[in-house]
């Protein structure tokens, strides 16, 4: 019983883990966020 | 369903917290979902002062209450609070209380994240009064009169409070991108032995499908604020057109976030109305599985089609077509929703308790606001319609049945499960008529309004457009104040009432029904055995 | 006519019927049209408004059937077997299929609306207006007349019942001309809408956003800015006035015989008294910064700070002619330097006297050419 339930424990953090690397993962390439950052990098240090 | 309970063990029961440590460090799927439903009630509260003083001000032409930089305040206010602070809260509130124990789980699949979802939102709603607050102290700067769109250039002029503002969408985003992920975890993982995906209640399947979307979109907002914050402070020009940036951007990435966000409110109370309407009509929902596959066909498409709220920005012709007949096309799974609702009311043998009136409500007047978008997204006549009060008039349509009403007909349908007493019969019903009445009388005018030509978020206007906009008022303030005694029916109940027996409802079916009114504070401790038949 | 009737009908269910207004007229639909185009749009319009009311009295006459006869105080025994009916198999197929009719038929009308209206027509003679959005006023450039009109709302006490429907200069503009708007913004984002035209078209900073029409009829067309633009976004309304070629001819000859009286007056080489300037000055500080710094002086703080007393415009000249001409970037103040020289002069020689600025400066055209 106890070992059951901590394996689906180890089970829900991996998928919720998974999920929130995927959420993260949208916040991030959604937009061209770095690129623009990277260009404003750039001209400030020329 | 035929299923075998077994009792929980009662020497579980004995270690309830008490005191403040109950809520502030709860675990307990139950005790999170009441402070959510309990902070959207007081946001609900906060949205609705708002719109009334929006509401008196439009009462008569003129300025006689509000300068025009709060009424753009309160505008944006009221659309923050209401969207953020009230149905979105709920609805998770709802699917707290109610998932456990409709898939026979005995808590969300990671409670401590629970516990941190919720507390993330007071201090995300302080932060969304203080943006509305913060200007008027001295050196608070300007107010915020961008509406909740939040579209530059406009939005870079604003003070600071547009700084907490957008610290307050991080916060809200990332409490519900963590509820999210619980609940979808929670409904893969934790479901009872034997119900397979297609048994599980469709509340559940239209949580599972908004948390998806959340989990899309949301980060897109956070990045788009993001940039504003980073054009405000830090010299970039992600939306400035004089340093190479793009203001049209913005709004993009805004309504990549903002279409989908209208079925993240809606699709909670989809599902709802999914187990009130076979409750009261004592048959069984009509069309189970068409039902999840039009709440998924809404979620794939409502994502694509984002740009229907910008017809006005000089799109190419293959754009704006490809835009239109995309957004019609929704009307398609929306339709066989609402076809099932009614098919599962026909034939029925149907009473009319007040979830089920808040039921029929829903059925007849969100489909008056989806037709009245199905003619939103016909691109040239939208060229009239756009940000008229026409649209003011769709919106509230879709979103106050179809959200709010749908969260009304779930916590009257659930009361009593959660405090164990019969809410009054009575009180409801004449809440529920003075409320639609009030809500009727309310928008009604405002299609009239919207295609006389008076724009949205005006504060004062022609005295052509008075008497409609007198009636919109007065029905604002019956619809407002009614809840005030939706407000006392709930502390009434609380407080005690007739007791609920376990079913409280003679046609209601379901794992949620097994359990006694009020639950114990756990349950389905050792989950229940679902036997063949579907839900 | 059917939809007038529609309409009193539900005005009937609000007991306004009663209630006619003597003021104004109030509407219930769009106005009618003033050009093919919006003809177009007013037709899609009825359409679809058509389609929607007859499905809406559809489900509406299905769902009180229903709630009628369908119930168990009636003693009506569910059916329990509705949904594995033949129908209840098969109508997740013909409902769909039922409502993609209705969208086709929607769809079908609309693209071919939108196929005549969306594009500017090509390899035609247009005439060409720039309208560009202000906080909180309409600048419309003809640009093949080289003549420039600013529209400005009006006080209530000049408006009285077209308050917030009136200008102080209209967009005048000749019937049976296709004509091609020039969309664009010099500060936030604004819309350019007037319901006789039937189109609405956001004023986006750093674009140019096209649209056209052709008015068929003469009149006078009101509209506002459709898109919050901050404080004074109700101020900002459009009244298009339509008349013959002929007398939008002689119109624009008026207003080019203006405009080299103006530069004249302004290029003349001359030095101007303290008090010509701020006569000057006073007329031109009310129209184009007083709705916002307001004609007390006295401004709107936060948003909008005081001239009265304020250190900048009693302090040295050259810093309070450069925010004037160049503004002040990431707030409302914006650069004024499409106003000429004298303008300029007038308007600082009367802010740094008016009120209780007593600086007694005098600000020449002279100063504001080096200041540029």
């Amino acid at each position: 019983m106890n070992r059951q339930q901590d394996d689906l424990k180890r089970r829900n953090i991996r998928l919720a883990l998974l999920f929130g690397g995927f959420a993260l993962l949208v916040f991030a390439t959604s937009f061209p966020f770095w690129q623009n950052i990277f260009k404003v990098l750039g001209s400030a240090t020329r | 369903m035929s299923y075998t309970t077994t009792v929980n063990d009662p020497a579980h029961h004995d270690h309830t917290p008490t005191g403040w440590r109950r809520w502030l460090l709860s675990t307990n799927h139950k005790d999170i979902g009441t402070l959510y439903l309990l902070f959207a009630l007081a946001m609900l509260f906060m949205g609705g002062a708002s719109a009334m003083l929006i509401r008196a001000e439009l009462f008569q032409p003129g300025i006689q209450l509000l300068d025009p930089d709060l009424y753009n305040n309160l505008v944006t206010n009221h659309a923050l609070l209401m969207i953020f602070g009230a149905v979105m809260p709920a609805a998770a509130g709802l699917a707290n209380w109610m998932i456990p124990l409709m898939i026979g789980a005995p808590d969300m699949a990671l409670p401590r994240m629970n516990n941190l979802s919720f507390w993330i939102l007071p201090a995300a709603g302080t932060m969304l009064i203080l943006s509305f607050v913060v200007p008027f102290f001295p050196g608070g700067g300007t107010q915020i009169n961008t509406g909740w769109t939040l579209y530059p250039p406009l939005s870079v002029q604003v003070g600071m409070s547009m700084d907490f503002l957008i610290f307050a969408i991080h916060l809200l985003g990332i409490s519900s991108v963590l509820a999210s992920i619980n609940i979808i975890v929670t409904l893969l993982n934790m479901r009872a032995p034997g119900m397979t995906i297609m048994k599980m209640p469709i509340f559940c399947w239209t949580w599972l499908v908004t948390a998806f979307l959340l989990i899309l979109v949301v980060p897109v907002l956070a990045g788009g604020v993001t940039m504003l914050l980073f054009d405000r402070h830090f010299g970039t020009s992600f939306f400035d057109a004089a340093g190479g940036g793009d203001p049209v951007l913005f709004q993009h990435l805004f309504w990549f976030f903002g279409h989908p966000e209208v079925y993240v409110l809606l699709l909670p109370s989809i599902g709802v109305l999914s187990h009130v309407i076979p409750t009261f009509a004592r048959k069984p929902l009509f069309g189970y599985k068409s039902m999840v596959g039009a709440m998924i066909a809404v979620g794939t498409i409502g994502m694509v089609v984002w740009a229907h709220h910008q017809y006005t920005i000089g799109m190419s012709l293959g754009a704006v077509t490809y835009f239109m007949v995309g957004t019609i096309i929704i009307s398609i799974p929306v339709g066989l929703m609402i076809f099932n609702f009614i098919a599962t009311m026909w034939r029925g043998a149907m009473t009319f308790e007040t979830p089920m009136l808040f039921a029929v409500a829903i059925i007849l007047m969100f489909t008056f606001g989806g037709l009245s978008g199905v003619m939103l997204a016909v691109v040239p006549a939208d060229m009239q319609y756009h940000d008229s009060m026409f649209v003011v008039a769709h919106f509230h349509y879709v979103l106050m049945p179809g959200a709010v009403f749908g969260l009304f007909a779930g916590v009257f349908y659930w009361l009593p499960k959660w405090t164990g007493h019969m809410y009054d019969e009575r009180l409801a019903k004449i809440f529920f008529w003075i409320n639609v009445i009030g809500f009727n009388l309310t928008f009604f005018p405002q299609h009239f309004l919207g295609l006389a030509g008076m724009p949205r978020r005006i504060i004062d206007y022609n005295v052509m457009f008075t008497e409609f906009n007198a009636i919109s008022s007065i029905g604002a303030m019956i619809f407002g104040f009614s809840h005030l005694l939706f407000l006392y029916i709930i502390i009434k109940t609380i407080r005690g009432g007739e007791p609920a027996t376990s079913r409280v409802w003679e046609g209601a079916k379901g794992l949620e029904w097994e359990v006694a009114s009020p639950p114990p504070f756990h349950t389905w401790e050792s989950p229940p055995k679902i036997g063949k038949e579907v839900a | 006519m059917c939809s007038r009737l529609t309409g009193m009908a539900m005005l009937m269910i609000f007991g306004l019927t009663g209630t006619q207004p003597a003021r104004a007229e109030y509407g219930i639909n769009f106005p009618p049209p003033a050009a093919d185009v919006a003809q177009e749009i007013y037709d899609i319009h009825m359409l679809t408004m058509q389609i929607s009311t007859f499905l809406l009295l559809v489900v509406f006459s299905i769902v009180i059937y229903s709630i009628y006869f369908h119930r168990k105080s009636r003693g009506y025994k569910a059916d329990q077997h509705f949904h594995n009916t033949w129908f209840g198999n098969w109508s997740w197929v013909i409902v769909p299929a039922l409502v993609l009719g209705v969208d086709l038929t929607i769809a079908h009308n609309a693209d071919a609306v939108l196929k005549k209206i969306w594009d500017v027509p090509k390899g035609e003679k247009l005439m060409d207006v720039k309208v560009t959005g202000h906080q909180w006023w309409w600048e419309f450039d003809y640009l093949d007349h080289g003549i420039k009109v600013e529209s400005r709302y009006i006080p209530k006490e000049q408006s009285g019942d077209l308050y917030l429907r009136e200008v102080d200069n209209r967009l005048v503009l000749p019937t049976n001309t296709k004509i091609r708007f020039l969309h664009t913004s010099a500060d936030v984002l604004h819309a350019f809408w007037v319901p006789e035209l039937a189109f609405k078209k956001d004023a986006i900073p750093g674009y140019v956003t096209e649209t056209w029409s052709e008015l068929n009829r003469e009149g006078v067309f009101r509209g506002q800015c459709a898109e919050l633009c901050g404080t004074w976004h109700s101020r900002m309304p459009i009244v298009v006035e339509s008349v013959s070629p002929e007398k939008f001819q002689a119109w624009v000859e008026k207003q080019q015989a203006l405009k080299v009286a103006a530069a004249e007056e302004a290029s003349a080489d001359r030095t101007w008294s303290r008090n010509e300037l701020i006569s000057k000055g006073k007329e031109l500080y009310n129209t184009k910064c007083g709705a916002c710094h307001q004609a007390n002086g006295m401004g709107l703080p936060p948003a909008f700070p005081p001239l009265n007393g304020s250190p900048l415009v009693s302090g040295p000249i050259e810093a309070h002619l450069d925010i004037v001409i160049n503004g002040k970037p990431g707030t409302a103040m914006q650069a004024w330097s499409s106003l000429n020289d004298l303008e300029i002069a007038s308007i600082v020689t009367y802010e740094r006297n008016a009120w209780d600025n007593n600086t007694g400066d005098v600000v020449q055209p002279a100063d504001v050419k080096k200041a540029r």
